[in-house]
C-alpha cells in the first residue's frame, strides 16, 4: 500500500491534519481508484470484457469439433493450430504489418495533431474535414476502394516478403493516422501555449523546444493513439480482405473463413496463443521503458 | 495559434507527410469509388460512368431511409452507454498509481487484439439460451427456488414453476451490447489522454471550497473533459453506424443495418455504383452532423471538436 | 506472368525448424521437377475445412509442386476479390450459378482436357453441365442438397416441407433460416410452387410476403451456423446445407436432416481457373490430383459431401455411399432443382426483396 500514498500528493496536502501513521490507510479525497463504489464498477467492466475471453480461452482445451458442447479436455488443437502454417504465417503477417503501420501512422498523426494545433492556415477547416475523412467513412466502402485503387495502379504483387505487405500496410496507414491524430490533437487542447513561447524566448530552437517542452506533455496522448493504431491495424478485417492476395493473408482474414463455418477450437487456441504471445510482448515493453514512466506526467 | 507564414519551414514539414499519404492513398481511391457513384451498371462487371443521378435517388427511397434511421438509433444508444462505461472507467485509470496506469490501460486493450469475429463469437457463447449468463441466472434461481421451498413458499410460484432462460441473444439488445463491447477502447482512450491531463488542483480546489464529489464531477471535471468526450463519442457513434458484422452476428430477423445493406450492395449485389452511392450519402450526413456541431458550438470544426 | 520468389525471410514454421535445407533437397527430387517452366507453386482459394487433411501435402509429394491454401467464405466474397482481377489465384472453387456468372463475365480460363486424364473418372451426369456446356471451364468437385435440419425430440414427426419453416407457428421462436436472400426467398418460391429460380417481379413479392409473415417466428438469420444453433438448443429446426448438418450429426444423435418434398435447391461446387492465372500447367495437374479415384475418396470421405467422382465412390464405405444425407433418392433429387444464375436485374429484385424482408 505505500506506493500508493506516495504518488498521491494531493492526498496528503488536502489532508493536513490527519496524524502522520494513520495516512497510509486512509483515502484521500482525489484518490478515487482506492474507492470502493469505483473499484466495484471498474471491477464489473472488466468483468463484462473479459467473460468471453475466458469462455473463449477454456473452450480452447475442449475435445469437440465445435464450440458448443463440451466434451472433456484436450491439448490437440494448440498441436493443430501450432502445425497450421497457413495460420502461423497469417499471425506473422498481421504482427508485422500492424507493427509497422503503428510506427508510421503514430509519426504522421502526431505531426498533423501538431500542425492542427500549432498553426492557422487558409482552408483549415476543409484540410480537418478531410483528414476526418477516414474516420467517417464505412469500412466496405473503403475497402473496394483501396481494391479498385491498387488494381487500378497496378501495384506489384508477389514481391519477396515483407514488400509483399505493403499495400495492406499503406492501407491501415491511411486509415488509422487520422484516428491517432485525434487523440493527440484531444490531449494537446489542454497545453498552455505560453510555455511553448516561454522556451522560444529564453532561446531554445524548435527541435529543442518540441522535443523538451511539447513532446513530454504530448507522450500520454501519443502512447493512447498508438495503441489505439496498433488495435485497429492487429483487428482490421474489411478493408484487409479486400487489399490481400494469396500470399498476405493477415490472422484476421484467415480467422474470418475459418470460423464463418463454424468456429472449431483450433481458431480459440490460436487466438489464445495470440494473447499471451502479446501480453508477453507488451509486458517486455513496458519493462524496458520503465525507467522513464515519471516523465509522463 | 500562430499563423502558417510565421514559420514556413515548420509548417511544410508538419504537413506534407500526413497530406501526401492521404491524398494519394486516400483521397484517389476515394475519388475512384465516388466517380462509380455516378454510374449505371451495364454488364456483370461493367460500369459506365454515365454521371446520372439514379443511384441516390434510389437511396433515398423510403425503405433505406427507414434503415438509416435505425441504425442511427441504435448507434446512438450504444455510444451512450459505451461513454457511461467508458468515463468511470478512464477515470479510475487516470487517478490510479502510476505504476498501474499502464497494466490498466494494457488490461483496457487486451480484448481488442482479439480478432473482432472471434470475440463476437465468445460474445454467443456468454449470451446465448444456454450460454453463460443464462446459466448464472439458472443458479440463482434454482438457489431462490430451494429457498422458496424451504421455507413453504414453492405453491404461490413466485418465480415461475421453471426457470426461463431469458431471450438476449439474436434481438436488437444484443446488436447494442455487442457494438458496445467492440467499441469501448475507442472511447476509453481519447477520454483517458484528456482525463489524465486534467490539472488535479481544480479539483481540490472544487472539493476545498465545499462542493461534494458528484457536483465536482458535473461541473468540474466533465466541462473540463469535454474535447475528449466529444472526440470518444464521434470515434464510437460513426464507426457503429457502418457496422455490420455485429448485427449479423448478433441481431435478429430486424437487425439490418445500413452497413449491411451497403456491404450487400458490394457483394450480393454486386452493385458497386449503388453500394458507392449509400456510402456516400452516410458520409455526407455525418459530415453534416459535425458542422453543425461545430456551428452550434462556435468552434472551428472538424477534429478538434 | 507473375512470378513469385520465395523469400527466405517469409515467416514459415518449416523454416523456422527445420531450415531450408532439407525443404530444397526435397523440392529438387520431385518427379516432374524438369518437365514444367512455372514455379512449383499453386495458390488454391477455397471454402474451408473443404478438403482433405493431407491432400494439399500429398499433391506436393506426387508433383513436387507446393499448393497454398486461402480461404473465402462465401460466392459473393469469392466473385467480389476477383472482380477487379485476380490476385494471383490458380484454382477457386465457386458453386455453379456463379461458375456460370463468371463464365458470363469472361472471368474464367479454358480447361484442357487432355492435361486432365481423370476426368473420366467422373460419372456420366457429371460429364457435362448445363451451366458450362461441355465443361470447357468447370470440373466438378463435390454436390448437395439444401433441406431442413432438425431436432428429432423436438419436433414432430418428419418436418419434410417448408411449411414448418414459412408457414407456421408451430415452433415459433425456434427457427433459423439461412442468411443469404436468394436462398432464402428461393426456398420460399419453392414453398409456393414456384421455380427456385424465378424472375417474375409478382412470384418474387409473393415469396416477400410469406416471409414477412412468418417473421415473428423465424429467431435468426443465420449467418452460415444454422448447425451451431441447432446443437446448442438455441433452434430445434433450421434450414441449411446438407454437409454441415452432417458434421453435427456426429456430435449429437438428436440431430437430423430431411429434403422437403418441396424439393430444394441442388447445388455442385466447380474447380474452375481464374483468368490470368499464374500457374495454369500446375492448376491442371492439381484437377487431375483430385479427381484421382484413391485422392477424391479420401476428400469425400473427409469432408463428408457427396462426390461426382464414380471411380471414388465405387471404393468408398457404404456409411458412406448409402448415406442418405449425402446422396438422396433419386425421387427426392427429382424434386430438387439446380440453381442457375438469374441475370443482373432479377439479382437486383431478389436484393430489394431481401432488404425489405429484413427491414419490415
Amino acid at each position: 500500500m505505500a506506493e500508493l500514498t506516495t504518488t498521491a500528493p494531493h492526498a496528503v496536502r488536502s489532508a493536513p491534519r490527519r496524524r502522520r501513521w494513520f495516512r497510509r490507510n486512509d483515502i484521500g479525497p482525489l484518490e478515487y481508484s482506492r474507492k470502493i463504489w469505483v473499484q466495484l464498477f471498474v471491477g464489473a467492466t472488466f468483468l463484462m470484457l473479459y467473460a468471453p475471453i475466458i469462455t473463449l480461452v477454456a473452450y480452447s482445451f475442449n475435445d469437440s469439433r465445435r464450440n458448443v458442447v463440451w466434451k472433456g479436455f484436450t491439448f490437440k488443437y494448440y498441436i493443430k493450430a501450432w502445425n497450421n502454417d497457413g495460420l502461423f504465417e497469417a499471425f506473422m503477417n498481421s504482427i508485422t504489418i500492424a507493427f509497422m503501420s503503428t510506427v508510421i501512422s503514430t509519426i504522421l498523426g502526431a505531426m498533423v495533431a501538431l500542425l492542427l494545433w500549432r498553426f492557422r492556415f487558409p482552408g483549415k477547416a476543409a484540410y480537418e474535414g478531410f483528414m476526418a475523412l477516414p474516420i467517417v467513412i464505412p469500412e466496405i466502402c473503403m475497402g473496394v476502394a483501396m481494391l479498385v485503387f491498387f488494381a487500378r495502379i497496378g501495384w506489384p504483387s508477389g514481391m519477396p516478403w515483407p514488400l509483399n505487405l505493403s499495400a495492406i500496410t499503406i492501407a491501415h496507414i491511411a486509415f488509422s493516422f487520422p484516428f491517432v491524430a485525434v487523440v493527440v490533437r484531444a490531449r494537446m487542447s489542454g497545453f498552455n501555449r505560453e510555455l511553448e513561447e516561454a522556451s522560444k524566448d529564453l532561446g531554445a530552437s524548435e527541435w529543442q523546444t518540441f522535443w523538451n517542452v511539447v513532446f513530454p506533455f504530448m507522450k500520454p496522448g501519443i502512447v493512447a493513439g498508438a495503441l489505439l493504431a496498433f488495435t485497429l491495424s492487429l483487428d482490421d478485417f474489411v478493408i484487409t480482405f479486400f487489399t490481400s492476395g494469396p500470399d498476405t493473408v493477415t490472422f484476421p482474414v484467415k480467422v474470418y473463413s475459418m470460423v464463418r463455418f463454424s468456429v472449431t477450437p483450433e481458431v480459440n487456441a490460436a487466438s489464445t496463443l495470440l494473447i499471451v504471445i502479446t501480453v508477453i510482448a507488451t509486458l517486455f515493453a513496458m519493462k524496458f521503458q520503465a525507467p522513464d514512466k515519471g516523465s509522463a506526467h | 495559434m500562430e499563423s502558417w507564414k510565421t514559420n514556413r519551414a515548420v509548417f511544410w514539414v508538419l504537413s506534407l507527410p500526413g497530406s501526401f499519404w492521404l491524398g494519394f492513398f486516400f483521397l484517389t481511391p476515394l475519388a475512384l469509388i465516388w466517380i462509380l457513384s455516378f454510374g449505371e451498371k451495364t454488364g456483370i462487371i461493367t460500369i459506365d460512368i454515365t454521371w446520372t443521378l439514379e443511384n441516390y435517388i434510389r437511396a433515398l427511397e423510403p425503405v433505406y431511409l427507414e434503415v438509416v434511421w435505425k441504425s442511427i438509433w441504435i448507434s446512438v444508444l450504444a455510444t451512450v452507454l459505451c461513454l457511461a462505461l467508458a468515463y468511470p472507467m478512464a477515470f479510475a485509470i487516470s487517478f490510479a498509481p502510476g505504476r498501474w496506469k499502464p497494466l490498466l490501460l494494457m488490461a483496457v486493450m487486451l480484448p481488442f487484439w482479439i480478432n473482432l469475429l472471434i470475440r463476437t463469437y465468445a460474445l454467443i457463447a456468454v449470451l446465448r439460451t444456454r450460454g453463460y449468463v443464462n446459466f448464472t441466472l439458472e443458479w440463482f434461481w434454482e438457489k431462490a427456488d430451494a429457498v422458496l421451498t424451504f421455507i413453504g413458499l414453492e405453491q404461490l410460484e413466485l418465480i415461475g414453476a421453471r426457470f426461463e432462460p431469458l431471450p438476449i441473444l439474436y434481438n436488437n439488445f444484443a446488436v447494442i451490447f455487442g457494438l458496445v463491447y467492440v467499441f469501448m477502447p475507442f472511447m476509453v482512450l481519447p477520454l483517458y489522454a484528456n482525463i489524465e491531463k486534467l490539472d488535479k488542483s481544480f479539483l481540490e480546489a472544487s472539493l476545498d471550497l465545499g462542493a461534494g464529489h458528484w457536483r465536482t464531477l458535473r461541473s468540474v471535471v466533465v466541462p473540463l473533459t469535454m474535447p475528449g468526450i466529444v472526440s470518444g463519442i464521434i470515434l464510437v457513434f460513426i464507426p457503429c453506424l457502418g457496422s455490420f458484422l455485429t448485427p449479423d452476428l448478433l441481431g435478429g430477423t430486424n437487425a439490418q443495418m445500413i452497413g449491411n445493406v451497403i456491404e450487400r450492395q458490394f457483394k450480393a449485389a454486386n452493385d458497386w455504383p449503388f453500394g458507392s452511392a449509400l456510402s456516400f450519402l452516410l458520409m455526407y450526413a455525418t459530415f453534416g452532423a459535425l458542422a453543425i456541431r461545430s456551428v452550434l458550438s462556435g468552434r472551428q470544426s472538424g477534429m478538434e471538436i | 506472368m507473375m512470378k513469385r520468389p520465395h523469400s527466405l525471410l517469409r515467416p514459415n514454421r518449416r523454416n523456422f525448424l527445420a531450415g531450408t535445407g532439407a525443404f530444397a533437397v526435397g523440392v529438387s527430387l520431385m518427379p516432374y521437377g524438369a518437365l514444367s517452366a512455372e514455379d512449383k507453386l499453386l495458390n488454391f482459394y477455397n471454402w474451408d475445412t473443404y478438403i482433405g487433411e493431407t491432400t494439399l501435402a500429398d499433391f506436393g509429394s506426387a508433383t513436387g509442386i507446393e499448393a497454398k491454401m486461402d480461404l473465402f467464405a462465401d460466392n459473393d466474397e469469392l466473385f467480389a476479390k476477383l472482380k477487379e482481377g485476380n490476385p494471383g489465384y490458380d484454382v477457386i472453387v465457386p458453386t455453379n450459378d456463379f461458375v456460370e456468372r463468371m463464365i458470363e463475365a469472361g472471368m474464367l480460363e479454358n480447361i484442357d482436357h487432355a492435361l486432365i486424364p481423370n476426368m473420366s473418372n467422373l460419372e456420366p451426369a457429371f460429364q457435362d453441365a448445363n451451366f458450362d456446356p461441355g465443361r470447357a471451364h468447370s470440373v466438378p468437385y463435390m454436390w448437395g442438397t439444401i433441406g431442413v435440419g432438425y431436432r428429432p425430440s423436438k419436433v414432430e414427426g418428419v418436418p419434410a416441407s417448408w411449411k414448418w419453416l414459412y408457414d407456421s407457428d408451430a415452433y415459433a421462436g425456434k427457427i433459423a433460416l439461412l442468411g443469404d436472400g436468394l436462398t432464402v426467398i428461393g426456398h420460399a418460391l419453392k414453398y409456393l410452387g414456384y421455380s427456385l429460380n424465378s424472375t417474375s417481379a409478382a412470384e418474387i413479392k409473393q415469396a416477400e410476403e410469406l416471409i414477412i409473415a412468418n417473421k415473428k417466428n423465424i429467431k435468426v438469420f443465420a449467418d452460415d451456423n444454422g448447425q451451431d444453433l441447432l446443437l446448442s438448443n438455441e433452434v430445434d429446426i433450421t434450414q441449411e446445407w446438407n454437409g454441415d448438418i452432417l458434421q453435427v450429426m456426429e456430435e449429437d444423435d438428436d440431430i437430423s436432416y430431411v429434403v422437403p418434398t418441396e424439393g430444394g435447391v441442388l447445388w455442385q461446387d466447380c474447380l474452375c481457373m481464374p483468368k490470368g492465372a499464374p500457374h495454369p500447367e500446375n492448376a491442371h495437374a492439381f484437377m487431375n490430383f483430385v479427381l484421382d479415384a484413391e485422392v477424391g475418396a479420401v476428400i469425400a470421405d473427409y469432408i463428408q459431401y457427396a462426390t461426382p467422382n464414380g471411380a471414388a465412390k465405387a471404393i468408398m464405405d457404404e456409411s458412406y455411399t448409402k448415406n442418405p444425407a449425402i446422396f438422396p433418392t433419386d425421387e427426392t433429387l427429382a424434386k430438387c432443382e439446380p440453381s442457375i444464375y438469374i441475370g443482373e436485374a432479377a439479382n437486383r429484385l431478389y436484393d430489394e426483396a431481401w432488404t425489405r424482408i429484413q427491414a419490415a
